[in-house]
């Protein structure tokens, strides 16, 4: 007999070994005249310290079974393992249907991990982020931007009552950046304290200090990393370069690094903020984002209370300004992350609940195989293997077959990740760092596995304990059916449970972009195309010469071939920019309760024809509309009504914008025009005015930062107006560049590609997990049809009829896909809650939607048991019979 | 211990069971007799050094045990080489005579 079957223990076997060595060697010697006391002394002589050697062979032999174990092990594994894949390959349906079933699966939800991993995990390239805070001004509730004044007065507070190690503001502004050809760059001004708050040292270079940050400092900047290389192909020496940004030398002092870039979209320059005193004194315009980073040991909560605590007294000192505002201090990353974020894990879950169909599926696959295979495992129990070795056989089945779904998985989850990135609204934050990367591959791995156990030892046990006794003698199992029928028909009744979720979830989505589709944006977006231009400061220093440019460009491109009409706008809808005001209708003292707070918008005349405007009554405004003439406004639908509920708005005076107790500086109504959805269809209309640049405020230029939107109506192909503006512009300053040339139409596409996304996502993912839940009834119904085969055909032999037999297999075969409805009908209105803030037009729990998707649900589930139902109608009874 | 000494020892008495083997399944009772009979005068091999080489090498997964009957009835373990033994085998009997090819050429020169 073998040893490696039969292996003494390691002691009897040196044992067994030295005391045969000493016997031969003693039978020798004797024969060669020694007496046999002599001959054994002699023999244990000759083979030294026996009690030495004893240990030494004890301790050799231990190492050599650990070793010949560990390859035995393996040997097996390998034998498993490639037992394992010649299996499926011998199995090519089963095998197909699964490994599509978990790489879909898997791939789905590897690729979204990767994008939440990416948006929402991965924490910024900045040491300790989670200590940086977003500190902003708390205003009726809602976290708002920061004036200067106060944020120099929170460092006062903060100096005397240290909770940050600094406070840093950032203020993001367009800057021209000369050169061939001149681009328009997003950078930022930032006090020096914001590069300490962020820890993020310079790649190249240095960061300004408190003595550049000053007015009247040297004039430098900082590169982002993306810039350097895009405009300065990563020339090292660009360092102390002189660059004209909005007509105004800089020297570059440093260069960020590439980690910096935290998204795609983010500045790309920062300019020393240097407040003068007099802004430092100012509170009452807040446009500052504020960081701060907290000093050891300090929570947000303490530092929230001693700055709001601070706040209270800027409230008292500046009671105009400020009002009633307190102060919301939030981790920077929640701010960065933002609604993505919910956005992201509701699509995981959803992904996450096909993968459990996909789960609930390969179990059912693998529940139906192992009936199939109990005659084969019985045998390979009767010739001596144990249970252990078929549990684990089966096993590393699952393994096997886990494996190649998660190489499959990777495949997909890759395709996915690309198209992903491809199809996803602009502005999710670092989405397009999203790639299969190691954590995302090992979560894939996971996945595999976990799912190998989940769906590979139940079936494995449940085989592993059947009666292989009666397995031999009948060819099937007997007992353990029903419990393995109860089994199977709770999966389906999962699968189709979550499948209905989804299903309710993207027929929701659908129905809001449906309505989305259909609604009345309330101007003419055929044949318009809006453009931004911006003028320097610097060189356009008076309100006068920037009016005059805005102006003569409007004047060139008016006459310029093909364009009907063109006009200038603060903001268009969709478009950047804007700002909002309060207005104090006639007859209410001024003051903030009585303002009716509305989005500004400043014009030229001829804006509500070019746009399509709706002018409900009322006079349009005109050229004679002018400085000097009689102060004058449109308001739209929503704004009249919140100024004067139920009157007639024509002809009442505002409020707004200028003025003082002394010089009211009134502006009459002279038109009402229609509610336009500005901020995109999905968006519900805002109150809106529109007052002449001709007669608005100096200080207005100001606050859009000399930047208008030109629009202009085309017959045809409106870009094909883009020259004309271009050249427009170039006439009346050739270094200026046009910038975020946008058709009216594309605005509105792109306004709605959120939603189009979201529902693209869920509507695939829906599919998906349909799908897969029909697969599932199919087997379930195919198996039902095998296992009562006789039963079907003893029925027939009776004289039931096809009808009958039909009747009751697809009978069978709808029970857990009802139960599965109803439970799905609960999860559905439970989950579709989470969605309520994206639906337009429909609610979370629209009756109409619901009933659709139960009867599409039942509908398709009936054909999927209806044709393996079929089959058994041409049972040939008497066959059927027999075969048993 | 290691050291070049006994790794020259040690690689020798390796070399020499693998070569006993290479006829046969032989138990280590065999192996000693005729590692005696063959090398009597000029190697003196240790006999309490054999078993440890034994062990060691069966370890090393050159050489495979199995218990079996003896020319005299009574059980005992005997030892086989394995594939990777067999290429032990001839890797040392190669680099044997490469030593004392460059070894003999330098004592006659």
């Amino acid at each position: 007999m073998s040893w490696r079957f039969w292996q003494p223990p390691l002691t009897r076997e040196v044992d067994e070994e030295l005391e045969f060595h000493l016997e031969m060697r003693v039978r020798e010697l004797v024969s060669e005249g020694m007496t046999p006391e002599e001959a054994r002394a002699e023999a244990r002589r000759r083979l030294g310290d026996l009690r030495a050697m004893r240990r030494r062979l004890l301790h050799l032999g231990k190492e050599r079974n650990r070793t010949m174990n560990r390859t035995e092990w393996l040997s097996e594994l390998r034998q498993d393992v490639s037992y394992g894949f010649r299996t499926l390959a011998r199995n090519p349906g089963f095998t197909a249907i699964a490994l599509l079933t978990l790489g879909i699966g898997i791939g789905a939800t590897t690729a979204i991990f990767s994008a939440v991993n990416a948006v929402v995990l991965r924490p910024l390239a900045v040491p300790d982020v989670d200590r940086v805070m977003l500190v902003s001004e708390l205003y009726e509730g809602r976290p708002a931007d920061v004036s200067i004044g106060n944020l120099v007065d929170w460092q006062a507070a903060n100096r005397e009552q240290p909770m940050f190690t600094g406070l840093g503001a950032i203020n993001w502004r367009n800057y021209a950046l000369a050169g061939d050809p001149p681009e328009r760059v997003l950078g930022a001004q930032v006090t020096a304290e914001y590069f300490s708050v962020m820890g993020v040292a310079p790649e190249l270079g240095r960061v300004f200090g408190p003595a550049e940050d000053q007015p009247g400092g040297a004039r430098v900047v900082v590169l982002a990393h993306r810039l350097w290389q895009r405009r300065f192909g990563s020339d090292p020496s660009v360092i102390d370069r002189v660059i004209l940004l909005s007509a105004q030398p800089h020297t570059v002092i440093g260069v960020m690094p590439a980690s910096f870039d935290f998204t795609a979209g983010t500045e790309e320059l920062w300019i020393p903020a240097a407040f003068t005193p007099e802004q430092r004194a100012q509170h009452d315009e807040h446009y500052l984002t504020v960081y701060g980073r907290l000093r050891p040991g300090v929570t947000r909560e303490a530092s929230q209370s001693m700055l709001i605590a601070a706040q209270r007294v800027l409230n008292e000192r500046y009671r105009n300004e400020n009002g009633s505002r307190l102060v919301d201090v939030q981790p920077m990353m929640q701010q960065f992350v933002g609604n993505a974020r919910e956005q992201l894990f509701l699509i995981l879950g959803a992904v996450v609940l096909v993968l459990l169909i996909a789960c609930a599926n390969v179990a059912n696959l693998l529940l139906a195989r192992g009936a199939a295979r109990a005659r084969e495992l019985a045998i390979r129990a009767s010739i001596g293997a144990g249970r252990a070795r078929i549990v684990r056989q089966l096993l590393s089945e699952s393994l096997a077959l886990a494996g190649s779904a998660a190489v499959l998985g990777v495949a997909v989850a890759w395709v996915v990740i690309r198209t992903l990135v491809a199809a996803a609204p602009p502005g999710v934050p670092r989405l397009e760092l999203a790639r299969v990367d190691p954590a995302t591959l090992g979560f894939a791995l996971a996945l595999a596995l976990g799912s190998t156990l989940l769906f590979g030892l139940a079936p494995a046990l449940r085989t592993a304990r059947t009666d292989l006794q009666s397995v031999l003698r009948t060819g099937q199992i007997r007992q353990a059916g029903s419990r393995r029928d109860w089994l199977r028909q709770g999966l389906v009744s999962a699968e189709v449970a979550l499948a209905l979720i989804l299903m309710v979830g993207a027929a929701l989505l659908v129905r809001t972009a449906v309505h989305l589709q259909r609604l009345d944006p309330g101007f003419d977006p055929k044949g318009l195309v809006s453009a931004r231009i911006a003028l320097p400061a610097e060189s356009y220093p008076t309100p006068e010469s920037a009016r005059l440019a805005f102006e003569t460009v409007l004047q060139h491109l008016t006459v310029s071939p093909g364009v009907k009409r063109a006009a200038l706008s603060t903001q268009v809808p969709m478009g950047p920019g804007g700002g909002s005001n309060g207005l104090v209708p006639e007859g209410k003292t001024p003051g903030p309760e009585s303002a009716v707070d509305a989005r500004m918008r400043l014009v030229s005349p001829g804006y509500v024809g070019t746009m399509g405007l709706r002018l409900k009554s009322g006079r349009d405004l005109a050229p004679e509309d002018r400085a000097g003439t009689p102060r004058v406004m449109l308001v739209n639908e929503t704004l009249a009504r919140l100024l004067f509920p139920g009157l007639d708005p024509l002809g009442k005076r505002v409020l707004c914008c200028e003025g003082s107790a002394t010089d009211p500086r009134w502006k009459t109504i002279v038109g009402v025009v229609g509610d336009t959805r500005s901020g995109g269809p999905d968006q519900p209309a805002v109150a809106e005015f529109f007052m002449p640049l001709a007669q608005s405020p100096d200080a207005a230029w100001g606050w859009i930062n000399r930047t208008l939107s030109v629009v202009a109506r085309a017959d045809g192909d409106p870009l094909a107006l883009a020259p004309a503006m271009r050249e427009s512009l170039r006439r009346v300053d050739p270094s200026l560049p046009l910038y975020r040339v946008e058709t009216m139409e594309a605005l509105l596409t792109n306004a709605l590609s959120p939603s189009r996304f979201r529902t693209a996502l869920l509507g695939s993912l829906a599919v998906i997990g349909l799908l897969l839940a029909l697969v599932g009834i199919y087997g379930v119904v195919s198996y039902l049809v095998t296992r009562r085969r006789t039963e079907i055909g003893v029925r027939m032999a009776l004289g039931a009829s096809g009808r009958d037999v039909l009747k009751l297999v697809v009978g069978q075969g709808l029970r857990p896909v009802l139960v599965g409805t109803a439970v799905g009908v609960v999860g559905a209105v439970a989950a579709s809650r989470l969605l309520a803030a994206w639906l337009r037009g429909v609610s979370p729990n629209d009756p109409l939607t619901l009933g659709a998707a139960v009867v599409a649900l039942v509908a398709v589930a009936a054909l999927a048991s209806f044709v393996p139902a079929r089959r058994a109608t041409r049972v040939d009874a008497l066959e059927a019979i027999k075969a048993e | 211990m290691p050291g070049p000494e006994t790794d020259l020892l040690q690689g020798t008495l390796d070399a020499l069971i693998l070569k006993t083997l290479s006829w046969g399944a032989r138990h280590g009772y065999a192996i000693g007799r005729w590692l005696e009979e063959t090398s009597a005068d000029t190697i003196k091999v240790e006999e309490g050094s054999l078993y440890p080489a034994l062990y060691r090498m069966e370890k090393k997964g050159w050489i495979e045990a199995d218990w079996g009957m003896s020319e005299l009835g009574r059980r005992a373990k005997f030892y086989t080489l394995t594939a990777t033994g067999r290429a032990r085998l001839r890797a040392e009997v190669a680099a044997w005579q490469r030593l004392s090819g460059a070894v003999g050429r330098i004592l006659e020169a």
